[in-house]
């Protein structure tokens, strides 16, 4: 259906609606219609008026969907005609009608007329966090930091997260600003980014380096770089944070492991009381391992051998002078098969240890277990990325420590030709945005979207103090 | 006009004075003001109508000339509403704005609504009330047409009156039950036990619990025809739980005439262990055949949040024998999960009972969720799959190879 050029009169209208195939939806997909070509809002009024002059009222979701055409163009005076009509016609809006409403006033010099919608708008429900978005960018556009930010706080109090598009215009708007309270406030935002393991992208870390740069009298000099392996910054010499858990976090992640992993609702989903037991007897009697191998998982590397092989050429990889190996399994392994020879299971058990789990059991929960039995120096082996394990804990918190302690201690192999395999080391440094007070080192992402959410960034953005 | 009605409202709703007094006060002011505004916007509506020149704005006349009889209104209504008031006017305005909403709502459920945790739980709570309301109306208006054209037969027969003859009165329906109800009576003396495990109200969510309830009346329902039915034991059930509630809904006072065994004991106590085996999807074993003196344990869930090894564990925590229904080895599975509702497992294991047919039992899987049986070798069989897929379902080759792989990996 393609809306009219010009507006049109009662009879043009008439005469439309009777030769569309249903009369009664006639207004609704003509007003779709209008939003998707963007039509001249004087069509749309001269539909509404029709409309009105037909029924004598006007529906909410057509007032709606002209609010929506009046946004899309920036329509100011439309759009508080169309807010003082529902006002008055209605007791409260809906948070469709909201979010329009601020969407279409933080845009223009009205902008806290925006302010006292999402005040009513949060009587009924937690606004969208568009709404809040707009409200921030707009309240920062007009340099009220001191409104935004309370914005900001009242957002993550409420469980809305925010964008990164909000958090990079305080760091745009307060450039060349001066204020020890505004600093705080932003570096709390860095803290943020932090806390919750999140990246910034390109555009997002330049707006952060120009502002560090901006501080009057800071001295901030930022630079961008590649970390070397070994965890230091080329730029300013300054050694990474490690990834290793403190020792607080390290107790408290093994007994969410135990407690939520392992044990769950109930111990005989993943294994029995009696054989969890005897697998910490036997943990417990040898400890502590270097590095803990998923037998099974090690074994599928490259399908066209036998399995036993590829889990014998991987122990033969890893087994360096006095690393102690633990192998877990299933017992199904130690029958003899096309797939497990016995001889060389025999010989693979010289080598390391071995613990063989019921077959119907669940070894990586195992896995976990003993690598963090060990202690801080021990890795684990496996290409799995253990997330159904990391959706077993229930709480964020103990899942950034589960993602931070399995980046710096899950070792994986990957099957190249001849035989050989190629090790992706565990990363000795910690991934996330990092501060010493007058070093800030800040990982970002290349590109806006990045597709793997376990892949972490290897750019860094320096930033340091004269 | 407008513009000092609003200064009224306000001064109104800015007064102190205690409500009685506003209540006066807006009594005396405001049918002046409104028979005002009324006569005012009609004599511009006459202006406009003889000019050609279109009126754009004149939609907001209407609009505001409407809502002055609304402000009395409003006025008169205190001014903070009461959490579920409030909730309901909220669900108004979404269904004015077209949202999927009932249109009726009972107290109960609005709190239903307002203890949904998010926004997406609250919208799809309201989605589901509100597809429940529809398929209710639909329904309502179907038996409405069927007794008109009931009534419109009636009226054809009467004109042309003819009284057949029969031996019988016509009484089948009491009958049948009678039959049945034999049959299953039977049944508790010398048929086969078939339990269901009632333990799993705490892995549910309420919802659940009533869909479980749906399907074991069902299953109750086609035992009770069959030719041979099981003698059904309801295991672990407790008189003050969820299922019993769901159960009264469905039964009323049939549920203590049924001819079942209710009991709050476990299998074990009831059975000697040895002879028990516990029917999972997770069970690593596969059944071969079925067996007339084994008693069958099917566990009552529904499960859809995805909590695998629930009622594995139930198994082996007891110690007992656990099997699945071989359903890759003889249907070319396609997509879905392996779980089966009750009363299909009913109905499977009634097939199985009364024939041994495996072919037969298994033609109660839901068709959607495989391509067909298998009957003949594997190799061949996933070539005709690989074309399926590509043809009708646009599926990449890679993906349904690793499908099958997974799926038939042990032969």
């Amino acid at each position: 259906l393609q809306p009219p050029e010009k507006p049109l009169q009662d009879e043009e209208w008439n005469r439309l609606r009777e030769n569309f195939r249903l009369p009664e939806l006639f207004e609704e997909v003509m007003l779709n219609s209008m939003i998707k070509c963007n039509s001249h809002v004087d069509v749309a009024k001269s539909l509404l008026t029709h409309m009105a002059k037909r029924n004598g009222d006007v529906a909410y979701n057509m007032l709606v969907k002209y609010l929506t055409l009046c946004v899309q163009q920036g329509q100011v005076s439309e759009i508080r005609d169309v807010y003082d009509i529902m006002k008055v016609r209605f007791k409260i809006l809906e948070i469709g009608a909201y979010s329009l409403l601020i969407k279409g006033l933080t845009n223009s010099d009205q902008w806290r007329m925006a302010l006292t919608i999402l005040e009513e708008a949060k009587k009924t429900m937690i606004p969208s966090r568009t709404s809040y978005e707009s409200c921030i960018k707009a309240a920062n556009r007009h340099q009220e930091m001191k409104l935004a930010f309370e914005l900001y706080h009242e957002m993550l109090a409420k469980n809305v997260v925010p964008t990164l598009d909000v958090l990079q215009s305080f760091f745009d708007f307060s450039t060349g600003m001066k204020g020890a309270e505004l600093q705080k406030e932003l570096f709390g935002i860095l803290l943020y980014l932090r806390e919750n393991q999140i990246y910034p992208h390109k555009t997002f870390m330049r707006s952060i380096k120009l502002w560090f740069e901006s501080i009057p009298g800071g001295n901030w000099r930022g630079h961008l770089t590649n970390i070397k392996d070994s965890g230091q910054c080329p730029v300013c010499n300054h050694q990474l944070e490690d990834s290793n858990l403190s020792e607080e976090e390290y107790n408290n992640l093994s007994e969410r492991i135990i407690r939520d992993v392992i044990h769950g609702t109930d111990t005989f989903r993943k294994t029995t009381p009696q054989e969890f037991e005897a697998f910490q007897t036997f943990v417990e009697s040898r400890l502590p391992f270097d590095i803990v191998i998923d037998g099974l998982n090690v074994s599928h590397i490259k399908p066209r051998k036998m399995q036993c092989e590829n889990l014998f050429d991987a122990i033969n990889c890893l087994a360096k002078e006095n690393v102690r190996l633990l192998v877990l399994g299933r017992k199904h392994m130690l029958i003899n098969s096309s797939n497990w020879k016995r001889e060389i299971m025999k010989e693979m058990q010289n080598k390391a240890d071995f613990f063989f789990a019921d077959n119907i059991s669940e070894d990586d929960a195992f896995l976990l277990y003993a690598t963090l039995r060990s202690g801080k120096h021990c890795k684990f082996v496996t290409r799995d990325f253990l997330r159904d394990h990391k959706a077993c804990l229930s709480d964020s918190l103990t899942r950034h420590l589960f993602r931070k302690w399995q980046r710096g201690h899950q070792i994986v192999l990957k099957a190249m030709f001849f035989s050989v395999f190629s090790q992706q080391p565990a990363f000795r440094y910690d991934c996330v945005v990092q501060t010493t007070g007058d070093t800030w080192h800040i990982p970002y992402k290349d590109v806006f979207e990045e597709k793997y959410s376990y892949r972490v960034p290897r750019k860094w953005l320096c930033v340091q103090q004269k | 006009m407008q513009s000092a009605n609003m200064l009224l409202k306000k001064i109104v709703r800015n007064s102190v004075l205690p409500f009685a007094a506003q209540h006066g006060m807006k009594k005396d002011l405001f049918p002046l003001s409104r028979t005002l505004s009324l006569s005012l916007c009609r004599k511009q509506d006459n202006s406009c109508t003889p000019s050609e020149k279109l009126d754009l704005d004149a939609w907001k006349k209407v609009m505001k000339s409407g809502l002055q009889e609304e402000v009395s209104e409003t006025v008169s209504e205190p001014k903070e509403l009461s959490s579920l008031a409030a909730a309901r006017e909220t669900l108004e305005m979404w269904r004015l704005a077209g949202r999927s909403v009932p249109e009726k709502m009972s107290e109960e459920q609005l709190k239903a609504f307002m203890e949904c945790p998010s926004k997406s739980a609250k919208k799809k709570y309201l989605r589901f009330l509100y597809l429940k309301e529809l398929y209710k109306k639909n329904d309502k208006r179907k038996m409405e047409e069927k007794r008109e054209r009931k009534l419109e037969a009636q009226e054809q027969t009467s004109k042309t009156e003819e009284i057949s003859k029969s031996p019988f009165v016509c009484l089948w329906a009491s009958t049948m039950d009678k039959a049945y109800n034999w049959r299953a009576a039977q049944s508790m003396i010398f048929g086969q036990p078939l339990v269901f495990d009632m333990s799993f109200e705490n892995e549910m969510s309420v919802r659940e619990v009533a869909n479980t309830v749906k399907q074991l009346v069902l299953s109750e329902g086609c035992n009770r025809r069959s030719v041979d039915p099981f003698h059904i034991h309801f295991c672990n059930f407790n008189d003050d739980s969820l299922y019993h509630k769901e159960f009264l809904k469905h039964y009323r006072e049939a549920w203590g005439k049924l001819l079942i065994t209710v009991t709050d004991q476990c299998y074990t106590e009831v059975f000697p262990k040895d002879k028990l085996i516990y029917l999972t999807a997770d069970s690593p074993k596969v059944m071969k055949t079925f067996d007339h003196d084994k008693i069958y344990i099917v566990g009552s869930m529904v499960d859809k949040s995805i909590k695998t090894g629930v009622s594995l564990a139930r198994a082996k925590r007891l110690g007992l024998e656990t099997a699945a229904l071989p359903l890759e080895k003889y249907l070319l599975w396609n997509t879905g999960a392996k779980n089966l509702t009750l009363d299909q497992m009913m109905r499977i294991l009634l097939t199985l009972k009364d024939t041994a047919d495996w072919k037969k039992a298994l033609e109660f899987v839901p068709k959607r969720k495989y391509c067909g049986f298998v009957n003949k070798p594997v190799s061949e069989l996933k070539k005709t799959l690989d074309l399926i897929n590509t043809l009708k379902l646009g599926k990449r080759q890679q993906e349904v190879q690793k499908e099958f792989a997974k799926n038939y990996s042990k032969k």
